[in-house]
């Protein structure tokens, strides 16, 4: 019985995906349209996709780009969030501009991006960069503001110069709120990494999805969104594994202090 | 005069004379004989003005002069909002009086160094740290040998009474055990002035008298120069061989009392006391005089 109930909430998240194929194969058989194939009819055109080596290359092609232009976000974002955290003037020199970039949709950039850089890699990786950066220089900026002064003067107090502190206090200390940005920021890469395709179709999982969606392929199409989604879950899944390793110390779940004095 | 060679601290040595640096973890003799003693701290017309939100200067500190002897226990005892952390800010660097200044050692303190070790009521500890970790900290910055600074860092958390915890983040600690680790770490990198900012203001009256005990325990072996600020009387007058009382705000000095208790304390013993009970009768009534102040301006 015990074992039941422990077995439960793992087991939740795939009766929930279940649940929403379920939802998907009665809703597509009730319409009955072409353009809406059954949820069955989808995942057996997953393997199909998966075992052309054309369409394989493509998703890597996709995955590459999105790992370059991440990377790149986080090496700069990082650590602009962090010195506007600490420094009023950096923060009031760099809040206007996060300020007027943070409504417009990343991916309306792309056919002007495009005019500078061409349809290649470059303009998709940049789009997929800018919207990786702004959360995650948004994390980085309030968890850098949230750094408790009296830990710094500590740390002064050892002798660490301001460059030190800023590595080995605010870093770390900031590290929950930035990796919670980047966890957005991953998600948002892929997003972006999509729509980037759709806009500049050359090569990608975005490309296979919209050529499919032109050619009326919509098995194809139901395919691929399986694909992608499946990538979110993949991904998101590792960077959590990754954030709760690098902030155990953090956790709530060390909420209980014991007791003596 | 040639007299025998002096080991460790040099009496009454002026800026400009030969200074030797005494390293801190090279004890004297024992019982090393305390010449005229020497001033630690030269607090001199310190005066601190802030801007508050509604850009109004305000004053907090007015015209501060004290001197503090080196090994003195000396707290410093106000009302809140009376600016007595800001003076213990101003000694550690971390926040520069708008006028005067402050002297360690007979050198002007232009910022934060590891000569003065704060313990903050909030614990400041780095929670990404261990125990271990946290207390190793500041020996390791200062270039201690990591297989050396883990051997004293685990004596230093053995005499602070959290032995078997070494490997515990602060976050698993109770408010007693993580002032503990606050101390140990500031401990650990020898600092020749202990700074503490109502290090025990945040916990319970059990576990603040308990800490108040280890605290004189382990300064009675070692005697630094410690400047403790507080607004609990009690605590001032069983510590301290002076207590600073200051007036509310603007903080001025308004009397200094020397605690002429016999050491080692006993809390027992001292309770009964009745120079003890006159001392804290005293210096209460002290304070009412100044709220009376804050009253009628």
């Amino acid at each position: 019985m015990t074992t039941a109930r422990a077995l439960l909430p793992r087991l939740a998240p795939l009766l929930a995906c279940l649940g929403l194929f379920a939802i998907w194969q009665v809703a597509s058989m009730t319409l009955n349209t072409e353009s809406f194939p059954t949820a069955i009819e989808a995942v057996r055109a997953v393997p199909s996709i998966l075992g052309d080596k054309e369409s394989v290359i493509n998703i890597l092609d996709s995955l590459r780009r999105m790992a370059i232009a991440f990377s790149a976000a986080l090496v700069v974002a990082i650590p602009l969030g962090l010195m506007m955290g600490r420094s009023r003037l950096v923060a009031s020199f760099f809040n206007p501009l996060l300020m007027i970039t943070y409504p417009v949709p990343k991916a309306a950039l792309m056919p002007i991006i495009m005019l500078w850089l061409g349809v290649g890699d470059l303009a998709k990786m940049l789009v997929i960069f800018l919207g990786v950066s702004l959360p995650v220089i948004y994390h980085s900026f309030q968890g850098a503001k949230a750094v408790e002064e009296k830990m710094l003067w500590s740390g002064a107090a050892m002798g660490l110069s301001a460059p030190q502190r800023m590595v080995r206090i605010v870093l770390p200390a900031a590290l929950p709120e930035i990796l919670t940005g980047c966890r957005t920021g991953l998600v948002l890469a892929l997003i972006t990494m999509v729509t980037s395709e759709m806009i500049a179709r050359q090569s990608g999982a975005g490309n296979i999805l919209f050529n499919s969606l032109d050619m009326g392929q919509y098995d194809t199409v139901y395919a691929m969104i399986i694909i992608i989604g499946a990538m979110g879950i993949g991904l998101d899944a590792a960077f959590e594994k990754l954030r709760s390793r690098l902030v155990r110390w953090s956790e709530p779940g060390f909420d209980i202090p014991l007791s003596f004095a | 005069m040639v007299g025998p060679v002096t080991h460790g601290k040099t009496p009454g040595s002026k800026a400009g004379m030969k200074v030797v640096p005494s390293r801190p973890e090279v004890r004297t003799d024992p019982a090393p004989v305390r010449g005229p003693a020497s001033a630690m701290i030269e607090i001199e017309r310190v005066s601190q003005t802030f801007r508050t939100a509604g850009r109004q200067a305000h004053l907090a500190l007015s015209d501060i002069s004290l001197t503090i002897e080196d090994g003195a226990f000396v707290s410093i005892l106000g009302p809140s909002g009376c600016g007595k952390s800001t003076l213990l800010y101003i000694v550690g660097g971390f926040v520069s009086p708008t006028e005067g200044e402050a002297r360690v050692k007979g050198r002007t303190i232009t910022g934060p160094g590891p000569d003065r070790g704060p313990v903050f009521q909030e614990f400041a500890l780095f929670p990404w740290k261990t125990v271990l970790g946290n207390v190793m900290y500041g020996p390791r910055q200062q270039g201690v040998k990591s297989a050396e600074a883990d051997a004293q860092s685990r004596r230093l958390i053995e005499m602070v009474g959290l032995k078997g915890f070494e490997n515990f983040y602060p976050k698993e600690l109770s408010g007693g055990m993580k002032q503990r680790v606050a101390l140990a770490r500031t401990l650990a990198y020898h600092p020749a002035v202990l700074l503490m900012d109502e290090p025990f203001g945040a916990l319970d009256a059990h576990t603040r008298t308990r800490l108040q005990n280890d605290l004189l325990n382990i300064w009675e072996r070692d005697r630094k120069t410690v400047l403790f600020v507080t607004h609990s009387v009690d605590e001032a007058v069983f510590l301290s061989d002076k207590v600073v009382v200051m007036t509310r705000a603007p903080g001025r000095i308004k009397e200094i009392v020397d605690i002429a208790l016999p050491r080692p304390r006993r809390r027992a013993e001292l309770l009964l006391d009745p120079r003890y009970q006159k001392y804290v009768v005293e210096i209460e009534r002290m304070i009412d005089d100044t709220s009376e102040e804050g009253l009628h301006p």
